[in-house]
């Protein structure tokens, strides 16, 4: 049993108004102190490189898509936010997504499909916003998902960071 | 037939004194309480946010009605009118100013109607202010909302009691029910109402926050507790109305507490001050009393039910009854006594 | 049966089968690449060496596929000794294997990945380039083949030797110049090229219509039976995200099909898929046709039923026994005659499965007591009578699109079918689960009672035919009592 010992309160601290008082000075003080609430549309958040934002499809330079839509991003998504359907191609990579949904409103922006693509193909964007009139508009399909390498180029250098210090050096 | 234009004239002018007033609170309430809390509060809508108010009014025009099923239609749409009514009409009675001028050989006050039971007449009206929450929260068939109102008029009882008591002082030093004239019986060095009856306005300001639902005594809204209190299954225009009720229940209230207590429209060491400069006086002090509402809230944490029970019944009520008790002597036997 | 010991424990094994066969019936997984219960062991992939210890010999590491039982034999198949052995094989399986496992078609079966899962190292210990060499090889209609992920185990090799009897595929050049290659790189033929993509054991053999269609993680499996010919092949119905039904794969059957199934079951998804489903039901009426709720499609039809006399009554060869004997139950309250459609025998029957009989439940209507009658006897029935009731699964495709709508509107026609019909004599249409949304029996052409089973729901407001057909009855039952 937990036995609570309550200190005895003084006459003064019984009557509750020096403690009031005490209180009102506090916050009258700090309503003269400087703010520092950022005005988010004309002032943006900075981002960088570990920035976590919406999931993005890397697109190589040559327009090629970087993903063979291998459904392990789709299996790893905590949030069953993407479906992916795939198709066959006549690049040497014979195979490419047809269908790349991500259902923006129930990704989480976990990161496990970057962690689990295994062809360096989705990266968490530095892209915050998200805002539409209606819940379909918001399931981006793969032509909203496609940004090219350069775009993502940061994050990449930096998963690839990451990744380096886990691997060791008989690893292919 | 003039004088009904600047009776109208007055009404006009009051009514939209107060109600723009409380509108403003709200705006007050958001940008205050964000200062304290290092933030900007709106600042989007019109120069300094100042047009918020207004957008949120017409937001809440837009908003869905929703009726709960299973709550009683009538009392429903009746709860959110009976909460805000009281406080309007206890507007009609508060003194803003003293005499304007003479009109055809009638005194022009500053005041919509100047009955010789001004004070009796407030706390009559006021007091039907709990019908709203109660009926609100019972109407809804909602648990919370239920409670809400239960708490609600069991707070106000309690408190009105020690409310009354604590005016009934003023009342007796003043010797008169007439708000005009407890202004007047104000008027000379110290001689507020604050400073012969400092009890009486300690009681009557923490009364004062009970009664009108606000921090640190707000249970009836009470939102770890009770989601929303007696309005939860409230939205769009009756939601607004329960708003705009509590909102002019605190300037009435700020009105009142200068009146009985702060000298009215007087202005201090200035006895024959122009009726304007009372108006801006009486302006000045209320506009404390209301940011010091604001202050309270953003300060103070919530009682717990047991505890508000405890300091009405226990603690305010006998300082209410011995203060006019203490009172009653000194008037009937102290040095003033006829 | 001789008595061995495995891992600590006395079993029996069958002195017919290979140490490996002993193993896998005693839970002991061994693994393996070359060795398949269907084909004969070979030993070429090196995959399935355990300890054995004989008599006085000292234990040596031997490959269980190639080893037969002896009596007192000592087997250990998670030895260190054994499962290093396995390691080394599988670094050299892995030695040129391409690693494409995010564009295999296999991955998520492949024996390859569970095993190396199991035994291996995940890094390899060469930098040296790996093989390069056909990735695309087009083996015909059916299969493709990647030849840098072959593990040359020869399964496919002897599955054409074996099973169908025509060598057609064969492990051309040596050592490691080795590849798998068709005859004079002619296509593969015959019914059972899909076989073979299950058998390999990696994703060398790929189907071409399953190619990149899905993954295999995400398809949905179910137990069932094929519906394409008399044989009734046990299978699987594998459906992607509870709609489509993405591919049948054989399961195993000592009774009817053991590993296999022919390619025109395999692929008969085509049916399963069509997109014009009738959910619910469709009725002739002033705007040409409304659709309606089962409900009320069942209520007009009782309705209708009761002014006739004996209408005549056909049933789809896709009947299971069950549907079968409430349709059996309907027609002696009707007074009909009970018949089912016999579709014509095709051309694909062979020794192997295949019946060339597309009647899966044959057996099991004829001993309900259903006559059979052909699509032109059908057709001449319906044209001479007043009402006529078709019911079951693509029912009005097997009459015939055509005749049904070449029939005279003097008829009125009933029909439960999968579609709605058509044709103009069609007074009502209801639609009914395909045999991958409902669960029955059938009866194969040796008496095995097959089990159907929902692999996926039928398209919502379609209620099954056995449901549906003991209402009508119960309605039809009820009008005579209040007439
Ligand atoms: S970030 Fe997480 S939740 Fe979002 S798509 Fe990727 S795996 Fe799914
Ligand atoms: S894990 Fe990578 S390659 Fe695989 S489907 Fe997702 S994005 Fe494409
Ligand atoms: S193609 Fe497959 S089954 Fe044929 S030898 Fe190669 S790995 Fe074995
Ligand atoms: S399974 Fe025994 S050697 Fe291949």
């Amino acid at each position: 049993m937990v036995v609570v010992e309550r200190k005895e309160l003084s006459f003064l601290e019984r009557i509750y108004f020096p403690a009031i008082l005490k209180g009102l000075k506090i916050t009258m003080s700090k309503m003269f102190a400087p703010r520092f609430t950022r005005q988010y549309p004309e002032e943006p958040l900075p981002t960088n490189e570990v920035t976590r934002g919406q999931p993005r499809l890397a697109v190589n330079p040559d327009d090629t898509i970087r993903c063979v839509s291998c459904g392990l991003c789709e299996a790893a998504c905590p949030a069953y936010a993407i479906t992916i359907d795939g198709h066959e191609t006549e690049r040497f990579i014979e195979r490419e997504p047809e269908r790349f949904d991500i259902d923006m409103l129930r990704c989480i922006l976990c990161g496990f499909c970057e962690e689990a693509c295994p062809k360096d193909a989705i990266y968490m964007s530095n892209e915050l916003e998200l805002a539409d009139f209606s819940r379909a508009a918001l399931v981006y399909d793969i032509e909203k998902l496609k940004r090219p390498v350069s775009a993502l180029q940061d994050r990449i250098d930096y998963v690839k960071k990451i990744n380096d210090r886990w691997q060791t050096s008989s690893s292919t | 037939m003039s004088m009904i234009l600047i009776w109208l004239l007055i009404t006009v002018a009051c009514y939209g004194a107060v109600i723009g007033t409380a509108a403003l609170m709200t705006f007050a309430e958001r940008k205050v309480s964000a200062a304290m809390q290092y933030r900007y509060g709106p600042n989007r809508v019109g120069p300094f946010g100042l047009l918020q108010p207004l957008a949120d009014g017409v937001k809440f025009i837009f908003k869905e009605e929703v009726i709960p099923a299973g709550a009683n239609p009538w009392i429903f749409k009746l709860a959110p009118i009976l909460t805000a009514l009281p406080a309007m009409l206890a507007i009609a009675v508060i003194p803003f100013t003293g005499v304007i001028g003479t009109f055809e050989g009638t005194e022009v006050l500053g005041s919509i109607a100047n009955p010789e039971i001004g004070i009796l007449y407030v706390l009559a009206v006021t007091g039907v202010g709990v019908y709203g929450a109660i009926l609100g929260g019972w109407a809804s068939n909602s648990k919370y909302s239920l409670l809400g109102g239960l708490r609600a008029s069991a707070q106000m009882v309690s408190y009105e009691l020690s409310l009354i008591l604590a005016v009934l002082a003023v009342v007796a030093t003043t010797g008169s029910l007439n708000l005009h004239e407890i202004v007047a019986g104000q008027s000379g060095w110290f001689g507020w109402n604050v400073f012969s009856q400092p009890l009486a306005f300690v009681l009557f300001l923490v009364c004062s926050y009970a009664e009108t639902n606000r921090h640190p005594f707000d249970f009836a809204e009470c939102e770890p507790e009770l989601v929303g209190g007696f309005h939860t299954e409230y939205s769009s225009m009756k939601f607004a109305m329960f708003f705009i009720g509590e909102y002019t229940a605190m300037v009435v209230m700020a009105c009142l507490t200068t009146t009985l207590f702060f000298g009215g429209y007087l202005v201090p060491f200035w006895a024959d001050a122009p009726w304007w400069m009372g108006l801006i006086a009486f302006g000045a002090k209320t506009s404390f009393f209301l940011l010091l509402f604001i202050w309270v809230r953003w300060t103070l944490p919530r009682f717990r039910y047991d505890q508000l029970m405890h300091l009405g019944w226990k603690v305010l009520f006998p300082l209410a009854l011995i203060n006019i008790f203490v009172t009653g002597l000194v008037i009937s036997f102290g040095p003033g006594a006829n | 049966m001789t008595k061995i010991i495995l891992n600590g424990r006395e079993v029996e094994a069958d002195p017919k089968k290979p140490l490996i066969a002993a193993c896998h019936a005693n839970d002991a997984e061994v693994p393996h690449y070359c060795y398949h219960a269907g084909l004969t062991p070979v030993g070429s992939c090196r995959m399935c060496q355990v300890e054995v210890k004989q008599g006085e010999m000292p234990p040596r590491v031997v490959a269980a596929c190639r080893t037969p039982v002896a009596e007192g034999m000592i087997v250990d198949t998670e030895s260190p000794k054994a499962h290093e052995t396995r390691r080394e094989c599988l670094e050299f399986l892995l030695k040129n294997h391409p690693l494409d496992c995010p564009i295999c078609d296999k991955a998520g079966e492949c024996m390859l990945q569970d095993f190396t899962f199991d035994e291996g190292q995940a890094a390899a210990r060469t930098d040296e380039p790996r093989r390069k060499l056909e990735k695309r090889k087009d083996l015909g209609d059916v299969i493709v083949l990647d030849q840098e992920r072959c593990i040359l185990c020869s399964r496919c090799v002897r599955f054409f030797d074996e099973v169908t009897g025509k060598m057609q595929l064969v492990i051309a050049d040596r050592g490691a110049h080795s590849v798998v290659e068709t005859f004079a790189d002619r296509p593969l033929t015959g019914n059972y090229q899909g076989n073979v993509a299950d058998l390999c054991p990696v994703g060398a053999l790929t189907l071409k219509p399953f190619r990149f269609k899905a993954r295999v993680w995400n398809l949905f499996k179910k137990a069932s039976t094929c519906g394409e010919c008399s044989r009734g092949c046990s299978i699987t119905t594998e459906v992607l995200r509870g709609d489509e039904v993405k591919r049948f794969r054989p399961r195993y059957n000592a009774d009817v099909n053991t590993w296999w199934m022919c390619d025109t079951g395999r692929f008969a998804f085509e049916h399963p898929n069509r997109a014009d489903r009738l959910a619910g039901g469709q009725r002739r009426g002033y705007a040409d046709s409304e659709l309606i709720s089962t409900e009320e499609a069942l209520d007009q039809l009782a309705d209708a039923l009761g002014e006739h006399r004996a209408p005549v009554v056909i049933a789809s060869p896709f009947l299971t026994v069950e549907e079968g004997a409430e349709l059996l139950e309907l027609c002696k309250q009707l007074g009909s005659e009970a018949r089912f459609l016999s579709p014509a025998p095709n051309e694909l029957g062979d020794e192997i499965l295949h019946t060339g009989d597309p009647c899966p439940n044959r057996r099991g209507l004829t001993e309900l007591g259903f006559a059979p009658v052909e699509a032109a006897e059908a057709l001449e029935l319906l044209a001479a009578s007043k009402a006529a009731l078709l019911v079951g699964e693509r029912i009005g495709e097997l009459v015939g699109t055509e005749g049904l709508a070449g029939l005279p509107t003097s008829l009125q026609l009933y029909v439960f079918d999968t579609n709605a019909c058509l044709a103009p004599a069609a007074q009502l249409s209801i639609g009914v689960p395909d045999h991958t949304e409902r669960l029955g029996t059938w009866v194969n052409v040796d008496g095995h009672r097959g089990k159907i089973s929902a692999a996926r729901s039928a398209p919502a407001g379609v209620r099954p035919l056995t449901s549906s057909l003991q209402t009508l009855r119960a309605s039809i039952a009820g009008a005579e009592v209040t007439a």
